[in-house]
């Protein structure tokens, strides 16, 4: 059991620590080396911990305050790994910007602070066993974004952070109302004031849970945690505060902290989805990710920024998450976690590739930018594969989970129908009809989707460059990323690896009802 | 405990979740900006008192230590910040609102209602002494809600969210007697942290924007 206390540990303490040592130097080398060493250590600690997990099933620690499942694990894989392709593309990123003079150089030390205790605050979430505790640290994520989000101090970046921390607060507060309704129904059944928000004790006794205050727990739950995803209609700051964040800051912003607000919202459905029928919280994220796929498909047709574009596409492909998971099953909850790990690639890799070219052609509009292959040839690569990486295309990983999804969409059976399906054939007949018309409906958007990104990555790509932009890409850290996550998106699209598919299997568990 | 001492706790507690339903009202009839932070540093008095009582009627000591923390955080640091904001920034009164004062004070009652309705089917569930105010505390977070909405002052809105923070509290304080000390410290944590971040952010607004109105933050759209 040491071996676990050490690694929770270091998960917990290498990023406060370097948050706080960040504090006490400026020199930049050391800032960097600093940033790299700890995402090293994490990365590692990950990996040992994923073996633990896949030997032994959940681990608590620390006096039951932290719980570990597959499920965790996951979403900790996804937080480790893109953390470190970011730290290497900071490395790059903020070289430049101080060298052109954009950033102060005695700011970087604060940069680095806040990135790492956003890390902590991200670990926190998803390791904590209290539900409580995990929204302690979503809502400490916000804080810790703000001002990372306006840190060039522009008008426009200051006016996007103000948004991000006034709405998210709010949708958080009322995800709080949600906790402590569920608080609320559990002391009941519990009656241990400090233990009765614990995963592990609402998981042994949520059948006897009360279902009325359930259901409006589970619907507060997801509009505050919604509201960090990025939901519709909640999704008002996230293009701005994408467009406007520096691009590692945005990269977090789209590939993780997304993917741990999806993660609340999954603790909190493995939760009630005990004490209510499936089709309760199923139905809810159905909508939820149906509207949001549409609208930000449709959004995507008339946008003329490319960081906006990428912002919408997350929203897209968050909506396709929550139509995995609200499917449900084992094809689409599979489909829907897959896909996280997916997105979070491609969306990172995005917004590097976007990051080198603002830097390079000074805009963010899709229409001032030309000749992208001449001008910076790595970049338009990485820029290539994340865009057909984001619409789904074969090979690229997110391809295999997007089927997914949509196969568990045109299969899926309306349980309370099915239940007639003996006697009446008819209504059989007419629920295959309706869940291929989801379908259909579902892949019309995803055509105009495809046809408006790949005609605006086109536009940027080819052509010639203006006069007054530089050809040519000089070779630097920052490239590493971009191709390794490349190579990942491609690999998991050809052969996903035995961990990580048993990792999937076994999260899939968690949020399947027993 | 006495059945007719348990009453009068019950009619003591929701004497007190009514007053603080009473400041939410008079934080939304309210212009000028300091007195909305001082009816806010009231209710949250308020808010610990009531607190205070549920601890001493039920015997559960934590409950006092979250009250503490109310007073020493709401009503003395966040009223303090908010303050200097306004005195910085020279902006006294909210002038022009999205909703006027009577339209939102008519809103807030159906907000009540709207809170009543929604916590029926729940609250024969709670726990005896504090059954009512479990309703009252859901309206008081929509009206903070509300209050976000319909004014447009930064420091109005900010008022909003800590406004919904009370209600947040007394709702776990009613409903559940107290959430985890753990989870309330935290809490407590957030919102301070919460109040110096939105109180640096008023002034780089006030230095971008020369001005704290919201409405002028329209740089970014489609």
């Amino acid at each position: 059991m040491s071996t676990i206390a050490a690694q929770v540990a270091v998960f917990l303490g290498a990023p406060l620590l370097a948050a706080f040592l960040s504090l006490a130097t400026r020199q930049a080398r050391l800032l960097h080396g600093l940033n790299l060493a700890t995402m090293t250590g994490l990365v590692v600690s990950e990996i040992a911990l994923i073996q633990q997990v896949l030997a032994h099933g959940p681990l608590t620690a620390l006096w039951g305050l932290v719980y570990i499942d597959a499920l965790s694990a996951f979403i900790l894989l996804i937080i480790t790994f893109i953390g470190l392709s970011c730290s290497l593309y900071t490395w790059a990123y903020l070289d430049d910007y101080v060298a052109r003079g954009v950033i102060a150089p005695g700011r970087l030390s604060r940069f680095f602070f806040l990135f790492h205790v956003f890390l902590f605050a991200m670990i926190t979430a998803t390791m904590a066993n209290n539900l409580g505790v995990l929204w302690v640290a979503i809502e400490g994520t916000t804080l810790a974004t703000t001002f990372l989000i306006a840190f060039f101090r522009k008008r426009e970046g200051l006016e996007a952070g103000w948004k991000y921390l006034i709405l998210c607060s709010v949708g958080i507060a009322l995800a709080l109302f949600g906790t402590v309704l569920t608080y609320y129904s559990s002391v009941r059944v519990l009656g241990d004031e400090s233990e009765a928000l614990n995963v592990t004790k609402l998981l042994e006794v949520a059948g006897q849970l009360d279902p009325h205050v359930l259901k409006l727990a589970f619907i507060f739950l997801l509009v505050g945690y919604g509201t960090k995803i990025g939901l519709v209609p909640m999704h008002t700051w996230l293009p701005e505060a994408y467009s406007e964040a520096p691009a590692p800051v945005t990269a977090m912003l789209a590939g993780v902290l997304e993917t741990v607000a999806v993660y609340a919202v999954l603790r909190s459905k493995a939760i009630v989805d005990q004490a209510l029928p499936p089709e309760f919280s199923g139905n809810l994220l159905m909508v939820f990710g149906f509207v949001s796929f549409a609208m930000a498909a449709l959004f995507i047709l008339i946008q003329h920024n490319y960081k906006r574009l990428f912002a919408y596409s997350s929203i897209e492909h968050m909506g396709l998450a929550m139509m995995g998971f609200g499917v449900g099953g084992s094809v689409g909850t599979f489909g829907g976690l897959f896909h996280l790990l997916n997105h979070a690639l491609a969306k990172s890799l995005a917004f590097f590739s976007a990051g080198n070219v603002h830097r390079r052609f000074t805009t963010c509009e899709i229409g001032d930018v030309q000749g992208l292959a001449a001008a910076q040839p790595v970049t338009a690569v990485a820029m290539l594969v994340a865009g057909l990486a984001l619409v789904g295309m074969p090979p690229f990983s997110t391809f295999t989970s997007e089927v997914l999804v949509v196969t568990a969409l045109a299969t899926q059976d309306f349980t309370s129908d099915t239940f007639h399906a003996g006697r009446f054939f008819s209504i059989t007949v007419a629920d295959e009809v309706r869940s291929l018309s989801v379908v259909a409906v579902f892949l019309l958007f995803a055509v105009a989707l495809f046809g408006g990104f790949t005609y605006r990555l086109a536009a940027m790509v080819w052509g010639t460059p203006p006069e007054h932009v530089p050809r040519g890409e000089a070779w630097d850290v920052g490239h590493v990323p971009l191709i390794v996550t490349s190579l990942a998106l491609v690999g998991l699209g050809v052969m996903l690896p035995d961990p990580i598919k048993a990792l999937l299997d076994r999260a899939v568990g968690v949020l399947l009802v027993r | 405990m006495s059945l007719l001492s348990q009453q009068l706790g019950s009619q003591m507690v929701n004497l007190g979740s009514a007053l603080l339903l009473l400041t939410c009202f008079a934080i939304v009839a309210q212009r000028r900006l300091t007195a909305c932070v001082d009816m806010f540093a009231v209710q949250s008095v308020l808010l610990a008192a009531t607190a205070a009582l549920v601890a001493f009627l039920t015997g559960i000591h934590h409950i006092y230590i979250a009250a503490a923390l109310t007073v020493v955080i709401k009503a003395v640091l966040i009223p303090r910040i908010l303050k200097q904001v306004v005195e910085r920034l020279n902006v006294t009164r909210e002038l022009v609102m999205n909703v006027n004062i009577p339209a939102s004070l008519l809103i807030c009652g159906g907000l009540v209602m709207l809170a009543f309705f929604i916590t029926q089917p729940i609250i024969p569930l709670g726990f005896l002494l504090t059954r009512d105010s479990l309703a009252i505390s859901l309206a008081i977070i929509l009206i903070g809600f509300f209050t976000m909405i319909a004014r447009k002052k930064a420091v109005t809105q900010v008022i909003g969210f800590l406004v919904m923070e009370n209600g947040l509290f007394l709702g776990a304080t009613s409903a559940a007697y107290g959430m985890p000390l753990i989870v309330e410290i935290g809490v407590f944590f957030d919102v301070l942290v919460g109040a110096l971040i939105i109180g640096i952010y008023t002034h780089r607004l006030q230095d971008a924007f020369d001005s704290v109105d919201t409405t002028k933050l329209t740089t970014l759209k489609e």
